[in-house]
């Protein structure tokens, strides 16, 4: 029981992280997008092209490696449960 | 207001601290005179600092708690220093298993025959390492649960506490993480919904301050604020 306890409560702490650093990578990568794109038409007041050009930038971002890589914060945890688990019990 | 404030960031600093030196591993140096088992009764008191039964044993108010009878050297400074002189030192050796503190411990049986195999005699002295967290208290008959057991030459030996300097570098990188998060769902979501408000509380005060730059006194502020209230002619 104690297991099932620890699997889901830690499942659900895991997951409060993993959406809070995929919400905050994505904000950190369209923040440098618009930087972009204000750096290189700072005269231009063309909110259409502005938008496909931070859009697209997203999809580049939902389409690259980083969006998989913070799914590690499900990977590292449990395997450093199993490393304690391994450390602590083995003679 | 700032006592307030101060008064409640010294307490949760308190508390963080106070829970970080009972969970966190610690290392005595010592040497093991007896093993023991006792059966203790819990109360409401003192039951928040034990684990539970053996791995996969059933929960009873009474139960047998193992203990490790030692005679451990003095240290300060939370431990990093070792002194010369001796105290009894007495742990319990309890399976954490899948619950708090997260050591997932189940070889309590082996942990004891270790603790056996490594007891000495005052002539003869076998020293160990003994890795453990909680706490020793006499009045709450409570014992710090022993993790493991390490044979070593002498009582000289110095422990480097790995596991803690790792915590300590990975708390730091997440606190400055967290509030790197923070800055940046401040920056982008609470800022621009304020902005609207916020122009409208600078008029606000503004008006305050022509007002509030008459009174004087907290009776003359008191005054001036009702009359911001006051319909204007």
């Amino acid at each position: 029981m104690a297991l099932i306890r620890l699997m889901i409560f830690g499942f659900l702490a895991m997951t409060i992280i993993y959406v809070a650093i995929s919400v905050y990578s994505r904000s950190v990568r369209r923040e440098k997008l618009e930087n972009r794109w204000a750096e290189k038409h700072p005269d231009l007041d063309d909110e259409d092209a502005r938008d496909t050009y931070i859009n697209e930038g997203m999809e580049r971002y939902n389409n690259g490696i980083r969006p998989k890589l913070i799914l590690s914060v499900y990977v590292i945890p449990t395997i450093l449960v199993v490393l304690v688990l391994v450390f602590t019990n083995w003679n | 207001m700032r006592y307030v404030r101060n008064t409640i960031r010294v307490l949760v600093f308190i508390l963080v601290a106070g829970l970080l030196h009972y969970v966190l591993p610690q290392h005595d140096v010592a040497r093991i005179t007896s093993t023991e088992v006792i059966r203790m009764d819990f109360s409401s008191v003192n039951r928040l600092f034990f684990a539970q039964p053996d791995s996969s044993n059933t929960e009873f108010a009474t139960r047998d708690i193992r203990l490790i009878n030692s005679q451990k050297k003095r240290t300060w400074f939370l431990g990093f220093f070792q002194r010369e002189s001796e105290q009894v030192m007495v742990y319990r050796n309890e399976d954490t298993g899948w619950i708090w503190p997260p050591y997932f411990k189940f070889d309590s049986s082996d942990l004891q025959a270790e603790a056996s195999a490594n007891m000495s005699a005052p002539a003869a002295e076998q020293w160990v390492v003994i890795t453990h967290y909680g706490w020793r208290n006499r009045f709450f008959t409570i014992y710090p649960n022993a993790i493991a057991i390490r044979p070593i030459d002498g009582p000289g030996t110095t422990v480097v506490p790995w596991f803690n300097i790792f915590f300590f570098i990975f708390a730091g990188i997440a606190a400055l993480f967290i509030r790197a998060m923070w800055r940046q769902f401040r920056e982008r979501v609470i800022d621009p919904a304020l902005g609207n408000a916020g122009d409208a509380w600078d008029k606000v005060e503004g008006h305050a301050d022509n007002v509030g730059d008459k009174a004087t006194g907290i009776w003359g502020r008191l005054t001036a604020w009702m009359n911001t209230w006051r319909a204007k002619k």
